[in-house]
């Protein structure tokens, strides 16, 4: 993993990753515009997801140059973590062949959000910095101290190792390495899920964990389609359980208002960092599964430790 | 679906074939297993003359010669086998297998097998409509357990209601041996219309059947031209397994690609998120194809 320095190096640039708390839209535009402008005069890829009402600040005070910036409705870009994720990446992949940088806005969507999506959310931004190390991205994510709950600024400064005002950067004292950061509520026992059915116990033979969970899963109602999505997510957790963790495991399924909600538990630790969220590489031999997972599911909770690992998965109706 | 090795006396199995060579292979194995276990073997040829199953028996080593005059063999046209009377009678053709069936046995064979290439039915054959109940009639006598019997119908020919309809009268169908069987996972290899060959994978690959999975691939490999994969019968597969896909089209030599077939839509996005679709050699093909 390479460390991220902030500092433009003279060779290829290296992730850049700034939180803008701003309180104004006079602040906000006093970041965002030269942010825009430099990178246009400077031959970067402009990217700008954030609100409609930002976006609007924003075309009016760049002008003729807003042309230049790709504009992105933060509701349709910010669906599920993984995927957002997955996006980015493909983004800088596309536009790093013909740019030097890929300067991103990226205003996370934080009204709405359940408390677990809040956290994974807030965990997403922490794991940009070792997704995009070493990737030549320019990422300021705009948080709007007028409307977010003050944990949400404070995990920003958490989450990213500068912080940006006007056009000056500073060292965010409160920044976290991802390796090391954990949600608050990371240390709570997940909720117990409401109206989960009797638990299905599996071990190596993943066959007829799959029929069971089918049967279960057909039960619910899901169809056919929905239920492929749920058995190749489940096997890969399983697999992971029984090739590298307990050897067994136990899965509950439930449905719920957002959608079916799967807990895949096993006595074993996980020990991968980042676990599904690191691009992996297509030729490697391994490491692939999780991050499938992640992009099939809405969102993925993650708990382990001494008492083995609990894997939440949720995945929408639709 | 039974693969031709395990073809039993009792059995009345449809075999709906793409290709001559997937029909060669089937007959050929089903004749000479018959002659292997002293059973008396009937081939009924939609040509004119019997040189075209001969000559493929003869490739296969069998006395073609010494057995038809030992009264083992017979390879006839159909029209002679089928339409005794000038047009196709259900109740005489029954009537006629259980005559051959009983002589068989008198003769001292173990048993009668019998072979039928029913291209026939589709040249305004009086009577041919009733191929059908014929079908589902004769059933009975296989089950009887003296006697076995393969229907071979051109899946290029025959219209796909009827070859459904056809194929619906028979207890079961039949297709080459499996290259590989392994727990819920068969690799088999056929032959699609052109006549190029096809692994065609059914059941489930995941870690349980992921070696043998590659060792299919690998045999596949070892032949010449590209490698054509039908994963429409695939009831699951994990990431691993796609994995050994992808690896296995990577690295191919410069020229050749591995062309999956009939891949399901969500796994085809599977193999978008990884980035394995910019996978030199590998090839997805959308197109569905016809069963």
């Amino acid at each position: 993993m390479t460390a991220v320095t902030g500092q433009a190096a003279a060779a290829a640039p290296e992730l850049i990753h700034h939180a803008l708390v701003y309180g104004s839209d006079e602040a906000f535009l006093s970041a965002t515009t030269g942010f825009c402008r430099d990178g246009l005069a400077g031959g970067d890829r402009v990217l700008a997801v954030t609100t409609p009402a930002n976006i609007g600040l924003l075309e009016d005070a760049l002008g003729p140059a807003a042309a230049g910036v790709e504009f992105v409705a933060a509701d349709d870009w910010y669906g599920a973590p993984g995927r957002t994720l997955a996006a980015y990446g493909r983004y800088v992949d596309a536009h790093k062949v013909r740019h030097r940088r890929v300067r991103i806005i990226g205003e996370p969507v934080w009204h709405g959000r359940s408390p677990a999506e809040e956290a994974e959310w807030t965990r997403y931004e922490s794991v940009i910095n070792a997704a995009f190390a070493g990737s030549p991205a320019w990422i300021v994510c705009p948080y709007d101290e007028r409307t977010l709950p003050e944990r949400i600024v404070a995990d920003a400064r958490r989450t990213h190792p500068k912080l940006l005002t006007g056009s000056a950067e500073h060292d965010s004292h409160a920044y976290t390495d991802p390796a090391a950061f954990a949600h608050a509520s990371d240390h709570l026992p997940l909720p117990p899920p409401a109206g989960a059915g009797e638990e299905i116990r599996f071990d190596a033979d993943l066959g007829r964990m799959r029929q069971r969970v089918a049967a279960r899963a057909a039960a619910l109602g899901l169809s056919a389609g929905q239920i492929d999505r749920l058995l190749l997510a489940v096997n890969e957790v399983a697999a992971n359980a029984v090739q590298h963790g307990g050897g067994h495991g136990r899965i509950l399924l439930w449905a719920d208002a957002a959608g079916i909600g799967c807990d895949v538990a096993d006595p074993g630790r996980l020990s991968t960092p980042f676990p599904g969220y690191l691009p992996p590489d297509p030729l490697a031999d391994r490491g692939h599964g999780l991050w499938v997972v992640r992009q099939l599911c809405e969102l993925l909770e993650i708990r382990t430790g001494r008492n083995g690992t609990q894997v939440r998965l949720h995945l929408a109706r639709g | 679906m039974r693969q031709v090795k395990d073809v039993r006396l009792g059995d009345h199995l449809c075999l709906a074939f793409t290709h001559e060579a997937e029909q060669r292979e089937v007959s050929v194995t089903f004749v000479t297993a018959g002659l292997a276990r002293g059973e008396r073997v009937l081939y009924l040829t939609d040509d004119p003359t019997p040189d075209r199953v001969r000559h493929w028996l003869e490739e296969a080593g069998v006395d073609v010669a010494a057995v038809t005059a030992a009264g083992q063999l017979g390879v006839r046209p159909a029209r002679e086998g089928y339409l005794v009377s000038g047009r196709f009678d259900p109740d005489a053709m029954i009537t006629a297998l259980r005559g051959e069936v009983a002589g068989s046995l008198a003769a001292g064979f173990s048993g009668f097998r019998i072979s039928g290439e029913m291209g026939w039915a589709l040249r305004g054959v009086a009577g041919a409509e009733r191929l059908e109940e014929y079908e589902r009639r004769i059933t009975a006598l296989f089950h009887e357990g003296m006697s076995a019997a393969i229907c071979q119908y051109d899946t290029r020919v025959f219209p796909p209601d009827r070859l459904d309809a056809l194929t619906g009268c028979h207890p079961e169908q039949v297709q080459m041996n499996a290259l590989l069987q392994d727990g819920p996972l068969r690799v088999t290899p056929a032959f699609d219309s052109e006549g190029r060959p096809v692994l065609r994978v059914s059941g489930a690959i995941d870690r349980d059947t992921a070696a043998a999975w590659d060792a299919a691939l690998q045999s596949a490999v070892g032949e010449d031209g590209d490698v054509r994969v039908d994963m429409g019968g695939l009831e699951f597969i994990d990431v691993a397994g796609l994995r050994v896909l992808v690896r296995t089209a990577a690295a191919l030599p410069d020229g050749r690609c591995l062309r999956v077939l009939r891949l399901a839509p969500a796994l085809d996005k599977v193999i978008r998120m990884v980035g394995w679709d910019r996978t030199s050699g590998l090839v997805i093909d959308s197109e569905v194809a016809s069963a």
